[in-house]
Protein backbone atom coordinates (compact mmCIF):
# COMPACT_ATOMS: atom_id res chain seq x y z
CA UNK A 1 0.00 0.00 0.00
CA UNK A 2 2.37 2.65 -1.22
CA UNK A 3 -0.48 4.84 -2.32
CA UNK A 4 -2.94 4.30 0.49
CA UNK A 5 -4.05 7.90 0.93
CA UNK A 6 -4.35 8.38 -2.81
CA UNK A 7 -6.51 5.26 -3.20
CA UNK A 8 -8.64 6.35 -0.27
CA UNK A 9 -9.16 9.77 -1.75
CA UNK A 10 -9.97 8.35 -5.19
CA UNK A 11 -12.54 5.98 -3.72
CA UNK A 12 -13.95 8.73 -1.54
CA UNK A 13 -14.40 11.12 -4.44
CA UNK A 14 -15.92 8.45 -6.67
CA UNK A 15 -18.50 7.51 -4.04
CA UNK A 16 -19.08 11.09 -2.91
CA UNK A 17 -19.75 12.32 -6.43
CA UNK A 18 -22.29 9.60 -7.09
CA UNK A 19 -23.92 10.32 -3.71
CA UNK A 20 -24.13 13.99 -4.69
CA UNK A 21 -25.67 13.12 -8.03
CA UNK A 22 -28.13 10.48 -6.94
CA UNK A 23 -29.04 11.54 -3.39
CA UNK A 24 -28.15 15.14 -2.69
CA UNK A 25 -29.18 16.73 -6.00
CA UNK A 26 -32.67 15.13 -6.10
CA UNK A 27 -33.13 16.01 -2.43
CA UNK A 28 -32.30 19.65 -3.14
CA UNK A 29 -34.56 19.62 -6.18
CA UNK A 30 -37.73 18.04 -4.87
CA UNK A 31 -37.06 17.28 -1.20
CA UNK A 32 -38.92 20.36 -0.01
CA UNK A 33 -41.86 19.87 -2.35
CA UNK A 34 -45.23 20.94 -1.00
CA UNK A 35 -48.80 21.05 -2.21
CA UNK A 36 -49.39 23.56 -4.97
CA UNK A 37 -52.44 25.12 -6.57
CA UNK A 38 -54.03 24.04 -9.81
CA UNK A 39 -54.15 26.56 -12.60
CA UNK A 40 -57.90 26.71 -13.03
CA UNK A 41 -59.73 27.59 -9.86
CA UNK A 42 -56.63 27.38 -7.67
CA UNK A 43 -57.63 24.22 -5.82
CA UNK A 44 -55.00 22.60 -3.62
CA UNK A 45 -53.14 19.78 -5.35
CA UNK A 46 -52.53 16.99 -4.64
CA UNK A 47 -54.78 15.89 -1.81
CA UNK A 48 -53.95 12.76 0.15
CA UNK A 49 -55.63 9.55 -0.98
CA UNK A 50 -58.47 8.26 1.21
CA UNK A 51 -57.43 5.77 3.88
CA UNK A 52 -58.57 2.64 2.06
CA UNK A 53 -56.70 3.74 -1.04
CA UNK A 54 -53.56 4.21 1.04
CA UNK A 55 -53.89 0.62 2.23
CA UNK A 56 -54.42 -0.32 -1.40
CA UNK A 57 -51.05 1.20 -2.29
CA UNK A 58 -49.42 -1.40 -0.02
CA UNK A 59 -51.45 -4.17 -1.69
CA UNK A 60 -50.36 -2.80 -5.07
CA UNK A 61 -46.78 -2.94 -3.85
CA UNK A 62 -47.04 -6.38 -2.25
CA UNK A 63 -48.48 -7.97 -5.39
CA UNK A 64 -45.84 -6.51 -7.66
CA UNK A 65 -48.26 -4.56 -9.81
CA UNK A 66 -45.49 -2.03 -10.45
CA UNK A 67 -43.38 -4.63 -12.25
CA UNK A 68 -45.86 -4.70 -15.14
CA UNK A 69 -47.66 -1.36 -14.90
CA UNK A 70 -46.07 2.07 -14.98
CA UNK A 71 -47.57 5.25 -13.54
CA UNK A 72 -45.68 7.62 -15.77
CA UNK A 73 -47.25 9.51 -18.62
CA UNK A 74 -44.67 10.97 -20.98
CA UNK A 75 -45.13 14.08 -23.04
CA UNK A 76 -43.15 15.00 -26.12
CA UNK A 77 -44.37 18.56 -26.58
CA UNK A 78 -47.05 21.15 -26.08
CA UNK A 79 -49.11 22.84 -28.77
CA UNK A 80 -51.72 25.57 -28.83
CA UNK A 81 -55.15 25.42 -30.41
CA UNK A 82 -57.13 28.50 -31.29
CA UNK A 83 -60.76 28.24 -30.28
CA UNK A 84 -63.38 30.62 -31.58
CA UNK A 85 -65.74 31.31 -28.70
CA UNK A 86 -67.90 34.19 -29.86
CA UNK A 87 -68.52 35.40 -33.39
CA UNK A 88 -69.23 39.02 -32.51
CA UNK A 89 -71.36 41.14 -34.81
CA UNK A 90 -69.06 41.83 -37.74
CA UNK A 91 -69.42 38.67 -39.85
CA UNK A 92 -68.36 40.50 -42.98
CA UNK A 93 -64.91 40.98 -41.47
CA UNK A 94 -64.72 37.70 -39.58
CA UNK A 95 -65.33 35.34 -42.50
CA UNK A 96 -62.48 36.70 -44.66
CA UNK A 97 -60.27 36.58 -41.55
CA UNK A 98 -61.10 32.90 -41.02
CA UNK A 99 -60.39 32.12 -44.67
CA UNK A 100 -57.09 34.01 -44.83
CA UNK A 101 -55.87 32.40 -41.58
CA UNK A 102 -56.59 29.01 -43.18
CA UNK A 103 -58.82 28.06 -40.30
CA UNK A 104 -60.81 24.91 -40.71
CA UNK A 105 -62.94 22.24 -39.14
CA UNK A 106 -60.85 19.91 -37.07
CA UNK A 107 -61.84 16.24 -37.41
CA UNK A 108 -63.69 14.95 -34.39
CA UNK A 109 -62.23 12.17 -32.31
CA UNK A 110 -64.61 9.67 -33.85
CA UNK A 111 -63.48 10.64 -37.35
CA UNK A 112 -59.83 10.44 -36.36
CA UNK A 113 -60.35 7.03 -34.82
CA UNK A 114 -62.20 5.74 -37.87
CA UNK A 115 -59.45 7.02 -40.14
CA UNK A 116 -56.73 5.51 -37.97
CA UNK A 117 -58.33 2.05 -37.93
CA UNK A 118 -59.12 2.00 -41.65
CA UNK A 119 -55.71 1.24 -43.10
CA UNK A 120 -56.35 2.23 -46.71
CA UNK A 121 -57.92 5.59 -45.95
CA UNK A 122 -55.82 8.72 -45.55
CA UNK A 123 -55.81 10.20 -42.04
CA UNK A 124 -58.50 12.72 -41.23
CA UNK A 125 -57.20 16.17 -42.05
CA UNK A 126 -58.03 19.72 -41.26
CA UNK A 127 -60.67 20.87 -43.74
CA UNK A 128 -59.89 24.46 -44.62
CA UNK A 129 -62.81 26.81 -44.73
CA UNK A 130 -64.22 28.27 -47.81
CA UNK A 131 -66.76 31.00 -47.26
CA UNK A 132 -69.90 28.83 -46.81
CA UNK A 133 -67.94 26.53 -44.47
CA UNK A 134 -66.98 29.48 -42.32
CA UNK A 135 -70.58 30.65 -42.20
CA UNK A 136 -71.66 27.18 -41.14
CA UNK A 137 -69.07 27.16 -38.37
CA UNK A 138 -70.33 30.38 -36.85
CA UNK A 139 -73.58 28.62 -36.05
CA UNK A 140 -71.81 26.08 -33.82
CA UNK A 141 -69.59 27.97 -31.39
CA UNK A 142 -67.32 27.48 -29.48
CA UNK A 143 -65.23 25.63 -32.05
CA UNK A 144 -61.52 24.93 -32.37
CA UNK A 145 -60.43 26.43 -35.68
CA UNK A 146 -56.67 25.94 -35.77
CA UNK A 147 -54.63 23.21 -34.20
CA UNK A 148 -51.05 22.43 -33.29
CA UNK A 149 -49.64 25.96 -33.28
CA UNK A 150 -46.81 27.51 -31.33
CA UNK A 151 -47.75 30.10 -28.75
CA UNK A 152 -46.63 32.98 -30.98
CA UNK A 153 -48.70 31.74 -33.93
CA UNK A 154 -51.72 31.24 -31.68
CA UNK A 155 -51.35 34.73 -30.21
CA UNK A 156 -51.16 36.22 -33.73
CA UNK A 157 -54.28 34.30 -34.78
CA UNK A 158 -56.22 35.42 -31.72
CA UNK A 159 -55.17 38.97 -32.44
CA UNK A 160 -56.40 38.71 -36.04
CA UNK A 161 -59.72 37.18 -34.98
CA UNK A 162 -60.19 39.77 -32.23
CA UNK A 163 -59.55 42.50 -34.75
CA UNK A 164 -62.47 41.10 -36.74
CA UNK A 165 -64.72 41.50 -33.70
CA UNK A 166 -64.76 37.88 -32.59
CA UNK A 167 -63.60 36.39 -29.33
CA UNK A 168 -61.06 33.60 -29.46
CA UNK A 169 -59.17 31.74 -26.78
CA UNK A 170 -56.17 29.46 -26.72
CA UNK A 171 -56.13 25.88 -25.53
CA UNK A 172 -52.83 24.55 -24.24
CA UNK A 173 -52.64 20.94 -25.38
CA UNK A 174 -49.90 18.54 -24.27
CA UNK A 175 -49.06 15.99 -26.98
CA UNK A 176 -47.19 12.72 -27.05
CA UNK A 177 -47.74 9.02 -27.73
CA UNK A 178 -48.94 8.27 -24.19
CA UNK A 179 -51.39 11.15 -24.32
CA UNK A 180 -52.67 9.96 -27.73
CA UNK A 181 -53.38 6.58 -26.17
CA UNK A 182 -55.62 8.31 -23.66
CA UNK A 183 -53.39 7.43 -20.71
CA UNK A 184 -53.39 10.98 -19.44
CA UNK A 185 -53.87 14.59 -20.37
CA UNK A 186 -50.45 15.83 -19.35
CA UNK A 187 -47.12 14.39 -18.30
CA UNK A 188 -46.66 12.96 -14.84
CA UNK A 189 -44.76 15.25 -12.48
CA UNK A 190 -43.28 14.73 -9.01
CA UNK A 191 -46.24 16.51 -7.39
CA UNK A 192 -48.53 13.66 -8.42
CA UNK A 193 -46.73 11.30 -6.03
CA UNK A 194 -46.44 13.70 -3.08
CA UNK A 195 -48.55 11.61 -0.69
CA UNK A 196 -47.45 8.17 -1.90
CA UNK A 197 -44.98 6.13 0.08
CA UNK A 198 -43.31 4.34 -1.49
CA UNK A 199 -43.64 5.95 -4.90
CA UNK A 200 -44.60 3.36 -7.52
CA UNK A 201 -43.68 4.77 -10.92
CA UNK A 202 -43.17 1.25 -12.27
CA UNK A 203 -40.32 -0.37 -14.16
CA UNK A 204 -41.80 -1.64 -17.41
CA UNK A 205 -44.99 -1.56 -19.39
CA UNK A 206 -46.28 -5.05 -19.85
CA UNK A 207 -49.76 -3.69 -19.20
CA UNK A 208 -51.22 -0.24 -19.72
CA UNK A 209 -50.08 2.79 -17.78
CA UNK A 210 -52.13 3.35 -14.62
CA UNK A 211 -51.34 7.00 -13.82
CA UNK A 212 -54.93 7.97 -14.72
CA UNK A 213 -56.73 4.66 -14.46
CA UNK A 214 -59.19 6.12 -11.93
CA UNK A 215 -60.13 8.69 -14.53
CA UNK A 216 -60.86 6.28 -17.38
CA UNK A 217 -62.25 3.44 -15.25
CA UNK A 218 -63.86 5.06 -12.22
CA UNK A 219 -65.95 2.02 -11.26
CA UNK A 220 -64.46 0.05 -8.34
CA UNK A 221 -66.60 -3.01 -9.12
CA UNK A 222 -65.10 -3.10 -12.64
CA UNK A 223 -61.64 -3.30 -11.04
CA UNK A 224 -62.74 -6.08 -8.70
CA UNK A 225 -64.11 -8.19 -11.55
CA UNK A 226 -61.02 -7.44 -13.61
CA UNK A 227 -58.69 -8.51 -10.78
CA UNK A 228 -60.66 -11.73 -10.41
CA UNK A 229 -60.76 -12.51 -14.14
CA UNK A 230 -58.75 -10.18 -16.40
CA UNK A 231 -59.87 -12.07 -19.50
CA UNK A 232 -63.41 -11.04 -18.78
CA UNK A 233 -62.65 -7.71 -20.44
CA UNK A 234 -59.62 -8.36 -22.63
CA UNK A 235 -59.66 -11.72 -24.44
CA UNK A 236 -55.93 -12.29 -24.67
CA UNK A 237 -54.96 -10.49 -21.47
CA UNK A 238 -51.66 -11.69 -20.05
CA UNK A 239 -52.43 -10.34 -16.61
CA UNK A 240 -52.60 -13.13 -14.03
CA UNK A 241 -55.91 -13.46 -12.20
CA UNK A 242 -55.56 -12.40 -8.56
CA UNK A 243 -58.09 -14.90 -7.21
CA UNK A 244 -56.41 -15.19 -3.82
CA UNK A 245 -57.68 -11.67 -3.11
CA UNK A 246 -61.21 -13.11 -3.23
CA UNK A 247 -63.10 -15.61 -1.15
CA UNK A 248 -65.26 -18.31 -2.66
CA UNK A 249 -67.93 -19.16 -0.15
CA UNK A 250 -71.37 -20.65 0.22
CA UNK A 251 -74.25 -18.28 -0.23
CA UNK A 252 -75.91 -17.73 3.12
CA UNK A 253 -79.54 -16.77 3.55
CA UNK A 254 -79.11 -14.09 0.92
CA UNK A 255 -76.32 -13.46 -1.59
CA UNK A 256 -73.81 -10.91 -0.30
CA UNK A 257 -74.24 -7.43 -1.75
CA UNK A 258 -70.47 -7.42 -2.34
CA UNK A 259 -70.47 -10.62 -4.39
CA UNK A 260 -69.06 -10.18 -7.89
CA UNK A 261 -71.55 -10.24 -10.75
CA UNK A 262 -69.76 -12.56 -13.16
CA UNK A 263 -70.91 -14.02 -16.49
CA UNK A 264 -71.45 -17.78 -16.68
CA UNK A 265 -67.96 -18.42 -18.04
CA UNK A 266 -66.26 -17.17 -14.87
CA UNK A 267 -69.06 -17.67 -12.34
CA UNK A 268 -68.53 -20.15 -9.48
CA UNK A 269 -70.60 -23.32 -9.06
CA UNK A 270 -74.23 -22.97 -8.08
CA UNK A 271 -74.72 -22.07 -4.44
CA UNK A 272 -71.32 -20.35 -4.19
CA UNK A 273 -70.36 -16.71 -4.51
CA UNK A 274 -67.13 -14.75 -4.99
CA UNK A 275 -66.59 -12.03 -2.39
CA UNK A 276 -63.62 -9.65 -2.37
CA UNK A 277 -61.37 -9.72 0.69
CA UNK A 278 -60.32 -6.46 2.32
CA UNK A 279 -57.09 -6.40 0.28
CA UNK A 280 -59.00 -6.53 -3.01
CA UNK A 281 -61.34 -3.74 -1.90
CA UNK A 282 -58.38 -1.61 -0.84
CA UNK A 283 -56.60 -2.25 -4.15
CA UNK A 284 -59.71 -1.29 -6.11
CA UNK A 285 -60.01 1.88 -4.00
CA UNK A 286 -56.37 2.69 -4.75
CA UNK A 287 -56.81 2.12 -8.49
CA UNK A 288 -59.89 4.33 -8.66
CA UNK A 289 -58.01 7.03 -6.73
CA UNK A 290 -55.29 7.18 -9.40
CA UNK A 291 -55.75 10.31 -11.41
CA UNK A 292 -53.10 12.87 -12.23
CA UNK A 293 -54.65 15.31 -14.64
CA UNK A 294 -54.89 18.60 -12.76
CA UNK A 295 -53.43 21.51 -14.72
CA UNK A 296 -50.36 22.74 -12.83
CA UNK A 297 -47.80 25.45 -13.42
CA UNK A 298 -45.18 22.77 -14.08
CA UNK A 299 -47.45 20.89 -16.49
CA UNK A 300 -49.86 23.39 -17.99
CA UNK A 301 -52.95 22.53 -19.96
CA UNK A 302 -56.26 24.20 -20.46
CA UNK A 303 -58.98 22.69 -18.32
CA UNK A 304 -60.83 20.21 -20.45
CA UNK A 305 -63.28 17.51 -19.59
CA UNK A 306 -61.82 14.06 -18.89
CA UNK A 307 -60.96 12.09 -22.00
CA UNK A 308 -62.72 8.96 -20.84
CA UNK A 309 -64.24 8.33 -24.23
CA UNK A 310 -60.89 8.45 -25.98
CA UNK A 311 -59.09 6.27 -23.49
CA UNK A 312 -57.93 2.83 -24.36
CA UNK A 313 -56.44 0.25 -22.08
CA UNK A 314 -54.48 -1.61 -24.72
CA UNK A 315 -50.79 -0.74 -24.77
CA UNK A 316 -50.55 -1.52 -28.49
CA UNK A 317 -53.30 0.84 -29.53
CA UNK A 318 -51.05 3.73 -30.46
CA UNK A 319 -53.30 5.30 -33.02
CA UNK A 320 -52.47 8.86 -33.92
CA UNK A 321 -55.51 10.17 -32.12
CA UNK A 322 -55.39 13.58 -30.62
CA UNK A 323 -57.07 13.85 -27.27
CA UNK A 324 -58.79 17.12 -27.74
CA UNK A 325 -61.80 17.51 -25.58
CA UNK A 326 -64.34 20.20 -25.04
CA UNK A 327 -63.24 22.50 -22.21
CA UNK A 328 -65.59 22.88 -19.30
CA UNK A 329 -64.52 26.43 -18.69
CA UNK A 330 -63.39 28.79 -21.36
CA UNK A 331 -60.12 30.34 -20.21
CA UNK A 332 -60.98 33.84 -21.31
CA UNK A 333 -64.18 35.71 -20.84
CA UNK B 1 31.62 -20.19 -15.96
CA UNK B 2 31.42 -16.55 -16.10
CA UNK B 3 27.96 -15.75 -15.26
CA UNK B 4 26.35 -13.44 -17.68
CA UNK B 5 24.94 -10.67 -15.62
CA UNK B 6 21.33 -11.33 -15.05
CA UNK B 7 19.24 -8.88 -16.94
CA UNK B 8 17.82 -6.36 -14.60
CA UNK B 9 14.18 -6.64 -13.65
CA UNK B 10 11.97 -4.95 -16.16
CA UNK B 11 10.92 -1.53 -15.01
CA UNK B 12 8.20 0.69 -16.30
CA UNK B 13 9.55 3.89 -17.64
CA UNK B 14 7.68 7.06 -18.22
CA UNK B 15 5.26 6.80 -21.13
CA UNK B 16 3.33 9.60 -22.70
CA UNK B 17 -0.47 9.46 -22.37
CA UNK B 18 -2.02 9.53 -25.81
CA UNK B 19 -3.10 13.05 -26.56
CA UNK B 20 -6.59 11.87 -27.46
CA UNK B 21 -7.18 10.72 -23.88
CA UNK B 22 -6.37 14.20 -22.67
CA UNK B 23 -8.70 15.86 -25.12
CA UNK B 24 -11.57 13.42 -24.71
CA UNK B 25 -12.51 14.36 -21.11
CA UNK B 26 -12.74 17.98 -22.11
CA UNK B 27 -14.94 17.13 -25.06
CA UNK B 28 -17.19 15.06 -22.80
CA UNK B 29 -17.31 17.89 -20.27
CA UNK B 30 -18.21 20.34 -23.03
CA UNK B 31 -20.97 18.09 -24.32
CA UNK B 32 -22.25 17.64 -20.76
CA UNK B 33 -22.43 21.37 -20.23
CA UNK B 34 -24.40 21.85 -23.41
CA UNK B 35 -26.69 18.98 -22.45
CA UNK B 36 -27.41 20.47 -19.04
CA UNK B 37 -27.89 23.90 -20.48
CA UNK B 38 -30.51 22.59 -22.89
CA UNK B 39 -32.30 20.03 -20.78
CA UNK B 40 -31.98 20.69 -17.10
CA UNK B 41 -33.66 24.06 -16.67
CA UNK B 42 -30.65 24.47 -14.37
CA UNK B 43 -31.98 21.90 -11.95
CA UNK B 44 -35.15 23.86 -11.30
CA UNK B 45 -37.76 21.58 -9.78
CA UNK B 46 -40.36 23.31 -11.91
CA UNK B 47 -38.93 22.33 -15.27
CA UNK B 48 -39.79 18.91 -16.65
CA UNK B 49 -39.22 17.68 -20.16
CA UNK B 50 -40.37 18.65 -22.79
CA UNK B 51 -39.80 22.14 -21.38
CA UNK B 52 -36.29 23.55 -21.27
CA UNK B 53 -36.61 26.48 -18.91
CA UNK B 54 -39.00 28.34 -16.65
CA UNK B 55 -39.26 31.02 -19.33
CA UNK B 56 -40.51 28.50 -21.86
CA UNK B 57 -42.91 27.06 -19.30
CA UNK B 58 -44.32 30.51 -18.62
CA UNK B 59 -45.02 30.85 -22.33
CA UNK B 60 -47.36 27.88 -22.18
CA UNK B 61 -49.38 28.95 -19.15
CA UNK B 62 -53.03 29.26 -20.11
CA UNK B 63 -53.99 32.85 -20.90
CA UNK B 64 -55.99 34.29 -18.02
CA UNK B 65 -57.25 37.37 -19.85
CA UNK B 66 -57.20 39.43 -16.67
CA UNK B 67 -58.99 36.63 -14.89
CA UNK B 68 -57.19 35.66 -11.70
CA UNK B 69 -59.77 33.42 -10.12
CA UNK B 70 -57.41 31.84 -7.61
CA UNK B 71 -56.58 35.25 -6.18
CA UNK B 72 -60.22 36.32 -6.23
CA UNK B 73 -61.23 33.14 -4.45
CA UNK B 74 -58.60 33.64 -1.76
CA UNK B 75 -59.74 37.22 -1.09
CA UNK B 76 -63.39 36.16 -1.15
CA UNK B 77 -62.90 33.43 1.38
CA UNK B 78 -61.01 35.63 3.82
CA UNK B 79 -63.26 38.70 3.60
CA UNK B 80 -66.64 38.20 1.95
CA UNK B 81 -67.41 34.59 2.82
CA UNK B 82 -67.92 35.35 6.53
CA UNK B 83 -71.35 36.78 5.74
CA UNK B 84 -72.03 35.87 2.11
CA UNK B 85 -70.94 32.26 2.57
CA UNK B 86 -68.39 30.22 0.58
CA UNK B 87 -71.00 29.22 -1.97
CA UNK B 88 -72.22 32.78 -2.54
CA UNK B 89 -75.70 31.91 -1.26
CA UNK B 90 -75.60 34.47 1.55
CA UNK B 91 -76.94 33.87 5.05
CA UNK B 92 -80.48 34.53 6.22
CA UNK B 93 -80.84 37.84 8.11
CA UNK B 94 -77.14 38.52 7.62
CA UNK B 95 -76.31 38.98 3.94
CA UNK B 96 -78.10 38.44 0.63
CA UNK B 97 -76.99 35.87 -1.96
CA UNK B 98 -74.64 36.71 -4.83
CA UNK B 99 -75.91 33.90 -7.03
CA UNK B 100 -78.23 35.36 -9.65
CA UNK B 101 -78.34 38.73 -7.86
CA UNK B 102 -79.12 41.66 -10.14
CA UNK B 103 -76.60 43.79 -8.19
CA UNK B 104 -73.83 41.33 -9.05
CA UNK B 105 -74.78 40.63 -12.64
CA UNK B 106 -75.66 44.24 -13.45
CA UNK B 107 -73.57 47.34 -13.97
CA UNK B 108 -69.93 46.93 -12.86
CA UNK B 109 -69.88 50.58 -11.74
CA UNK B 110 -72.60 49.92 -9.16
CA UNK B 111 -71.01 46.72 -7.95
CA UNK B 112 -67.56 48.26 -7.46
CA UNK B 113 -69.05 51.08 -5.36
CA UNK B 114 -70.64 48.77 -2.77
CA UNK B 115 -67.53 47.31 -1.07
CA UNK B 116 -65.67 50.63 -1.23
CA UNK B 117 -67.91 52.51 1.22
CA UNK B 118 -70.60 49.99 2.15
CA UNK B 119 -74.35 49.86 1.62
CA UNK B 120 -76.99 50.67 4.25
CA UNK B 121 -80.75 50.79 4.39
CA UNK B 122 -83.50 49.02 2.51
CA UNK B 123 -82.44 47.21 -0.63
CA UNK B 124 -84.26 44.74 -2.85
CA UNK B 125 -82.26 41.69 -3.97
CA UNK B 126 -83.94 39.06 -6.13
CA UNK B 127 -87.42 40.27 -5.08
CA UNK B 128 -86.55 40.06 -1.40
CA UNK B 129 -86.39 43.09 0.87
CA UNK B 130 -83.29 43.50 3.03
CA UNK B 131 -82.66 46.26 5.56
CA UNK B 132 -79.15 45.86 6.90
CA UNK B 133 -75.84 47.71 6.80
CA UNK B 134 -72.78 46.42 5.01
CA UNK B 135 -69.49 48.01 6.15
CA UNK B 136 -66.80 49.18 3.73
CA UNK B 137 -65.18 45.76 3.51
CA UNK B 138 -63.28 46.52 0.31
CA UNK B 139 -61.84 49.91 1.24
CA UNK B 140 -58.54 48.48 2.42
CA UNK B 141 -58.04 46.21 -0.60
CA UNK B 142 -55.73 47.06 -3.47
CA UNK B 143 -57.23 47.71 -6.90
CA UNK B 144 -55.96 44.35 -8.11
CA UNK B 145 -57.40 42.42 -5.16
CA UNK B 146 -60.76 44.15 -5.35
CA UNK B 147 -61.01 43.56 -9.11
CA UNK B 148 -60.05 39.91 -8.63
CA UNK B 149 -62.63 39.28 -5.93
CA UNK B 150 -65.44 41.10 -7.76
CA UNK B 151 -64.61 39.16 -10.92
CA UNK B 152 -64.64 35.95 -8.93
CA UNK B 153 -68.12 36.79 -7.64
CA UNK B 154 -69.32 37.65 -11.15
CA UNK B 155 -68.18 34.43 -12.80
CA UNK B 156 -68.56 31.82 -10.05
CA UNK B 157 -71.43 29.58 -8.91
CA UNK B 158 -73.16 29.84 -12.27
CA UNK B 159 -72.93 33.64 -12.47
CA UNK B 160 -71.93 34.83 -15.91
CA UNK B 161 -71.09 38.51 -16.05
CA UNK B 162 -68.23 40.53 -17.45
CA UNK B 163 -64.77 40.72 -15.90
CA UNK B 164 -63.93 43.70 -13.69
CA UNK B 165 -60.47 45.13 -14.31
CA UNK B 166 -58.24 47.00 -11.84
CA UNK B 167 -58.55 50.03 -14.15
CA UNK B 168 -62.32 50.09 -13.64
CA UNK B 169 -61.84 49.93 -9.86
CA UNK B 170 -59.36 52.79 -10.02
CA UNK B 171 -61.75 54.91 -12.06
CA UNK B 172 -64.59 54.35 -9.59
CA UNK B 173 -62.34 55.15 -6.62
CA UNK B 174 -61.47 58.43 -8.30
CA UNK B 175 -65.15 59.24 -8.92
CA UNK B 176 -66.27 58.69 -5.34
CA UNK B 177 -63.25 60.49 -3.90
CA UNK B 178 -63.21 60.82 -0.10
CA UNK B 179 -66.75 59.65 0.54
CA UNK B 180 -67.15 57.46 3.63
CA UNK B 181 -70.96 57.64 3.93
CA UNK B 182 -72.47 54.26 2.89
CA UNK B 183 -74.61 54.18 -0.23
CA UNK B 184 -78.33 53.82 -0.20
CA UNK B 185 -79.95 51.60 -2.79
CA UNK B 186 -81.55 54.55 -4.60
CA UNK B 187 -78.21 56.35 -4.90
CA UNK B 188 -76.66 53.26 -6.46
CA UNK B 189 -79.55 52.77 -8.87
CA UNK B 190 -78.89 56.29 -10.17
CA UNK B 191 -75.36 55.18 -11.20
CA UNK B 192 -75.29 53.93 -14.79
Amino acid sequence: MNHGPLLFLAAFFALASSWCGFVLAPQLQVGQMQQTNTLSGGATYPVARPGEAQQGLQVYRANGCASCHSQQVRQSGTVCDVVLTEAGTNQAALIPALVTLKCGTIPTQAEQRAAATAKDKPPARLQEFSEPGARDLLAHLPQPVRQGLTREEANADVKALTAAGAKASIWIVPVGPDISRGWGRRRTVAEDFLFDYPVMPGVQRVGPDLANVGLRLPDASWHLRHLYAPRLYEKGSTMPPYRFLFEKRKIGKEPSPEALALPAEFAPEAGLEIVPKQAAKALAAYLTSLRADAPLFVAPLVAASPTTAAATNAPGASEPVSTHAVPTTAPTK
Amino acid sequence: MPATPESAEPRAGPAAVPIVLLVLPFLILYWGMIYFDRNSGWFSQEVYAPYYSVAELTLYQPPTGGLDLARGKAVYETICALCHNNDGMGKPNQAPAFVGSEWVLGSPNRMIRIPLVGLAGPVKVKDQEWNLAMPNMGAALSDDDLAAVLTYIRVSWGNKASVITPAQVKAVKKEIGNRTQPWSASELLAVP
